[in-house]
């Protein structure tokens, strides 16, 4: 014999975000219209950016006072405030989102968690799902990006998803009372009405999701790629990626090629410290950073680079013979982690300088040991892949994303080049030579290549492939 | 001073008789203990139930008008010991800390006080740290009332009845000589409602009113052999009966629902709200408690009065006890005083509800249905609830939706504990993995995704001791882990002197943020000494060498280069002995809530104010993402790349970033990639950094 006029109120939020003085507003209000109001939290060490949860019940005034519950219920909450997509999927799936009762209101932006950030490559989820999966299992969902409009009124968020909430109409208390709290509490008074007030004006809809980048075409991707590297290095350049394409086109499907035709242009255009000087000089930057930074008219903006060439990438500017030799050496006195760091003001002229200069050697580019080393190594990937399309083309799409794995500065380009050795060595080169089963070609390069970008660091391409040589062995065995 | 501020819960405090206090659970016992008269306060801060201090704290110009003496104690014992004041004086004392862990700190004070008993009531405030939110082990209080004979208190978790229970746990106290253990769930310390306030009470013996003399020599208030003999005899002689009598008389339980029936259930206090609202769906109560089933509300847990619950079940057929938590004391106690009466009552409790875990509404629902149905017990309303939550289990696994990945707490934003272990995350590199003893404390986030170390937590200021063995068995030096506020709380002693003591060849890693920063930025002995705070400035560093540690060193925990040779030295020193690093690092949280608002304040007055923060270059990113693990800030996260030729999101630094520099230190110390830059935002700039802009752009333009 519930009484159906309680109405319970579930905020889902993350720790730092204000999410207690939003359930603080709330109840202010309702306990100053003559409400029946109980409010409750896990704030914990969950205040720590972690995910956390508020509780509201509000009844009507009179009579003795209800007893009202401390833990929301599956099924029987009234409205989930949430203030981040997963934070809203999340009590989706907990049960507490109902069709026949609850209604959401909700952003639509995306704080990732740390699994999603720490993946090497993309580790997001897909945000088109959460959102179809809170529209779903709620009997209304009014969802807007409230990070955004925050930003935009210069307010934080927990005040815009007061005024999105007030402008249901769901509350028991009008939009003065809540405004009332907010004068109230007494804490930044003007910022919090103001984004109260954009809450309020808030016009919910399909507000965009963050998903992962669609693919481009092929020929799209050729053209990007022609432009990059005749930026990286010349005309020339250039054309010896579309010389290296073009054996391939027709050769391969349609959209293993445009996924050739991106890695090739990546790996053509290898991070070295010249590309590094060159992309740091761009003209637009400093108004980009000065945006982003949100520097006023008027405010003067300092960029500091930070720069720690090792041996590795200083010497390796040194033509081929006397760059190995160079390096070998180093490895022998064990320098290899000596490096040269650098904070290089770039908006100062001296700064500036030494940029040009790093910038200035492209000409000597090609002479380079590095570019010796990358340039075989881009013929040893091509001909792999020429080798295993052969056998198996969905394999050979999967060699040809493995590139991938290579990307990056210093220790990371490094691990880099170890992870794609492992993977060819252990899987690649084994298969080809008929030494593990071919009908698990592809599915080993991907699942090895998957391990590799989720934990780079890690020992997991090690196990992937130990798990495929068992395979191996038990087929023989077999 | 703590992290929140509590002026208005202080104003609070001062409410009369006849007033509404509108507050937290937790602020509701402090004002009840005010309104209860007492003479000390103390206790060790924690969650849930730090703010009963750190309002006090805040209060300090009301407590001395009440004459109430607030102690910051240092640690539990330290808390619990300080009722000793009640022995042997009649002054009325409180305590409070996180429980099961500070009551187990605190257990060798709590024995020797209950031993003699106290003439002054004496309650200690627990949160009982279980459940959904809670950071420690899950054990119960109960265990630690039973065997000190401690009467312990767990009140219906609305404000009147919280209050209540404060005030008649003192009488309680004194009725039976018997120190009170008042314990409050997560939730019930957080509940905010509203209850009447009566005027506070000034003790009749106090910081204000003091006592001429000492107490006279007693020998019988010590806890030492013979008396300890007739103590133990005086506990279940005199003041069990005591205490049952008054929790009778007084009306301390309280009884809901019909006289008869055929079926009851007996509830800890605590945990009513949970069952009404699923009685409620059964048709059995509704929103006002009005109840269909006869129903006893324990808001005393130990004792238990045996005739009350003889009453109470004489005449039904089986009773429910409703019991969160293992082991099952209530129903063993029950099931006792069944037995003794020869009642035959049927039993029931943990056979229809879990023993472990907590009572949320569904296990609660669960329990319950599966009792009334063994007494055919009309309860489809309940059923068809439950079923509703089964079915919607299955839509939602239905739609193959992804798992979600958790969010657990991390560092602050800036935190200067981060850099120490994103240090130790790249020196694993070089010289292998070592056996990371781990604490109580902020730093224990480390132990979560992207740092993802440690091998133990044995308790709050224990990571050192707890390594002693371990340096014997392993061929590389363990490091052990400790906050400040976990080496004033326990470690200095117990690790360090220990240490020292045994020529442990280990190494110790003191975080020295300034704060007893997880439990809410409280001021420890070794915090600045300011205007606002209890901080003495006690060197940490100094401590240790005192104590005869042979190796000190002090780094800046944002140096990560600094933090790493420092560590690799500790680890490979042919020094044999404890080898001690004081890492300084302000907490974040409390240097921004300082900082923020005076350089707002130096701008809006036109001053030169220089604003750092750091910046990824998304056309150098190339999405690896190698940054973010190993340091894993909040501020650093991914964003769509905006090249048309890279697909994975790039690294980006949002706009919370303070500026604190760790991305650029560690894309440094691990040779990450030149991707991140300094801004240094310039806001009302001096004329001579205009003249020096501009010049630099002019020359630049040329080139």
């Amino acid at each position: 014999m519930t009484a159906p006029a309680t109405l319970r109120l579930l905020i889902a939020a993350m720790g730092g975000e204000g999410g207690g003085v939003l359930a603080g507003w709330i109840v202010e209000a309702a306990t100053a219209e003559g409400l029946w109001v109980q409010r409750t939290s896990i704030p914990g060490v969950a205040q720590r950016t972690g995910a956390t949860t508020y509780y509201i019940e509000m009844a009507p005034p009179g009579g003795i006072r209800p007893v009202m519950a401390l833990n929301p219920a599956p099924g029987e909450v009234d409205v989930l405030v949430a203030t981040e997509l997963l934070e809203a999927a999340r009590m989706v799936q907990a049960g507490y989102v109902t069709p026949d009762r609850t209604l959401v209101v909700g952003s639509t932006h995306r704080v990732y968690t740390m699994a999603e950030k720490t993946a090497g490559g993309d580790g997001r989820l897909d945000g088109t799902a959460l959102r179809s999966q809170v529209e779903r299992f709620s009997r209304h969902a009014v969802l807007a990006d409230i990070a955004a409009a925050a930003q935009d009124a210069g307010a934080q968020a927990n005040a815009v998803v007061l005024g999105m909430l007030a402008a249901t109409g769901v509350l028991p208390v009008p939009a003065t009372a809540l405004r009332r709290a907010i004068e109230a509490e007494g804490r930044a008074v003007a910022g919090n009405i103001r984004g109260f007030e954009a809450g309020l004006a808030v016009v919910p809809g399909s507000a965009p999701v963050p998903t992962a980048t669609q693919a481009a075409g092929a020929a799209e991707i050729v053209a990007a790629g022609v432009a990059r590297l005749t930026d990286y290095q010349d005309a020339g350049y250039a054309q010896l990626y579309r010389d290296r394409l073009a054996p391939f086109e027709g050769r391969l499907a349609i959209d293993s090629f445009a996924e050739l035709a991106r890695q090739l242009a990546l790996r053509m255009s290898y991070e070295d410290t010249i590309r590094v000087a060159q992309l740091k000089l761009a003209e637009s930057r400093l108004a980009r950073v000065a945006a982003e930074a949100r520097a006023r008219p008027g405010d003067i903006v300092d960029i500091t680079e930070y720069f720690k060439p090792g041996p590795e990438e200083i010497l390796s500017l040194l033509p081929p013979s006397l760059g190995r030799r160079a390096l070998a050496a180093v490895e022998a006195r064990g320098w290899g982690r000596l490096a040269m760091p650098m904070k290089i003001r770039t908006t100062r002229l001296s700064g500036f300088l030494k940029l040009r200069l790093l910038a200035g050697l492209r000409f000597w580019r090609p002479r380079s040991l590095r570019h010796a080393e990358e340039q075989r190594w881009i013929v040893d990937w091509l001909a792999l892949v020429d080798r295993v399309q052969a056998v198996d083309a969905a394999a050979a799409r999967e060699v040809i994303e493995a590139a991938a794995l290579l990307r990056g500065y210093g220790d990371t380009w490094k691990r880099g080049r170890e992870n794609w050795r492992l993977l060819v060595d252990g899987i690649v080169e084994p298969m080809l030579a008929g030494r593990l089963p071919r009908r698990h070609f592809a599915d080993a390069v991907m699942q090895a290549r998957l391990a590799a970008t989720a934990d780079p660091e890690g020992d997991r391409l090690v196990q992937v492939i130990a798990g495929v040589e068992r395979l191996g062995q038990k087929t023989v065995a077999a | 001073m703590a992290e929140v501020s509590f002026k208005k819960d202080v104003e609070a405090l001062k409410l009369g008789q006849g007033e509404v206090f509108h507050g937290e659970g937790i602020m509701a016992v402090t004002k009840a203990l005010l309104q209860s008269g007492v003479s000390y306060v103390g206790g060790y801060q924690g969650a849930p139930v730090s703010h009963l201090l750190d309002v006090l704290v805040d209060a300090e110009e009301m407590m001395a008008e009440l004459g109430v003496r607030v102690e910051t104690c240092t640690n539990e014992a330290a808390a619990a010991a300080m009722l000793g004041a009640s022995i042997n004086y009649p002054v009325r004392g409180a305590v409070t800390w996180k429980s099961i862990v500070g009551t187990n700190v605190a257990a060798d004070a709590l024995s020797n006080l209950s031993s003699p008993g106290v003439k002054g009531g004496a309650l200690i405030v627990v949160g009982e740290d279980y459940g959904e939110g809670a950071s420690v082990i899950q054990e119960r209080t109960h265990a630690f009332a039973l065997k000190s004979s401690l009467w312990l208190l767990d009140p219906r978790p609305e404000l009147p009845t919280i209050v209540r229970m404060v005030e008649q746990g003192f009488e309680l106290s004194e009725a039976s000589s018997t120190p009170v253990i008042l314990e409050l769930r997560i939730r019930a310390c957080h509940v905010y409602g509203s209850f009447a306030t009566k005027d506070n009470v000034r003790a009749t013996w106090s910081a204000r009113d003091r006592l001429a003399e000492p107490a006279t020599f007693d020998y019988g208030r010590l806890a030492h052999p013979p008396v300890t003999f007739h103590q133990e005899a005086d506990k279940v002689d005199r003041r069990l009966p005591a205490a049952r009598r008054f929790i009778v008389e007084r009306g301390l339980n309280e009884r809901f629902g019909p006289a008869t029936g055929r079926v009851g259930i007996i509830v800890q206090g605590g945990l009513f709200n949970v069952l009404n609202g699923r009685l409620a769906l059964a048709g059995l109560s509704d929103d006002r408690g009005d109840l269909a089933l006869p129903t006893l509300v324990l808001n005393v847990t130990h004792p238990l009065a045996p005739e009350q619950i003889t009453a109470f079940c004489a005449g039904l057929d089986a009773v429910l006890i409703v019991e969160e938590g293992a082991p099952d004391y209530l129903e063993q106690a029950v099931g006792q005083i069944l037995r003794h009466a020869d009642l035959q009552t049927r039993l029931h409790g943990k056979d229809v509800l879990p023993m472990a875990g907590e009572y949320t509404p569904v296990v609660m629902a669960r329990g319950v249905a599966a009792f009334l149905a063994r007494y055919d017990i009309d309860h489809a309303g309940l059923a068809d609830w439950l079923g509703r939550v089964d079915a919607q289990a299955r839509a939602l696994a239905g739609t193959g939706a992804p798992a979600l990945p958790p969010r657990q707490p991390t560092f602050c934003t800036g935190c200067p504990e981060r850099p120490v272990f994103s240090a130790m995350k790249i020196l694993k590199r070089e010289i292998g993995p070592v056996h990371v003893a781990a604490d109580i404390g902020c730093h224990a986030f480390a132990t979560f995704a992207p740092f993802s170390q440690g091998n133990t937590i044995l308790g709050y200021g224990m990571s050192l001791a707890s390594s002693a063995a371990v340096a014997s068995v392993q061929q590389r030096r363990p490091v052990s882990i400790m906050g400040d506020g976990g080496f004033w709380h326990n470690g200095l002693l117990t690790g360090v002197a220990g240490a020292v003591l045994n020529r442990d060849d280990s190494v110790l890693m003191i975080m020295n943020n300034g704060y007893s920063s997880a439990t809410g930025v409280q001021d420890l002995p070794s915090s600045a000494p300011n205007a606002e705070g209890r901080g003495r400035g006690v060197d940490i560093a100094a401590a240790v060498r005192a104590l005869g540690a042979p190796w000190i060193r002090r780094v800046r925990t944002y140096g990560v280069a600094g933090v790493m040779a420092t560590l690799k030295e500790a680890l490979r020193s042919p020094e044999k002995g404890l080898k001690v690093i004081v890492a300084d690092g302000e907490c974040q949280l409390a240097r921004q809530r300082r900082v923020r608002p005076a350089m707002a304040k130096a701008v809006a007055d036109g001053l030169r104010v220089v604003r750092t923060r750091f910046w990824v270059d998304p056309d150098v990113c190339t999405g690896d993402h190698s940054c973010i693990r190993l340091s894993g800030c909040p501020s650093l996260t991914v964003k769509p790349s905006e090249d048309p030729l890279r697909r994975d999101p790039v690294a980006h630094v949002n706009n919370d970033c303070v500026g604190c520099g760790l991305c650029g230190e560690v894309s440094h110390a691990a040779q990450l990639c030149p991707s991140f830059a300094q801004i240094d935002v310039i806001q009302n700039p001096s004329r001579w950094d205009r003249i020096r802009h501009a010049a630099a752009r002019a020359v630049m333009a040329l080139l």
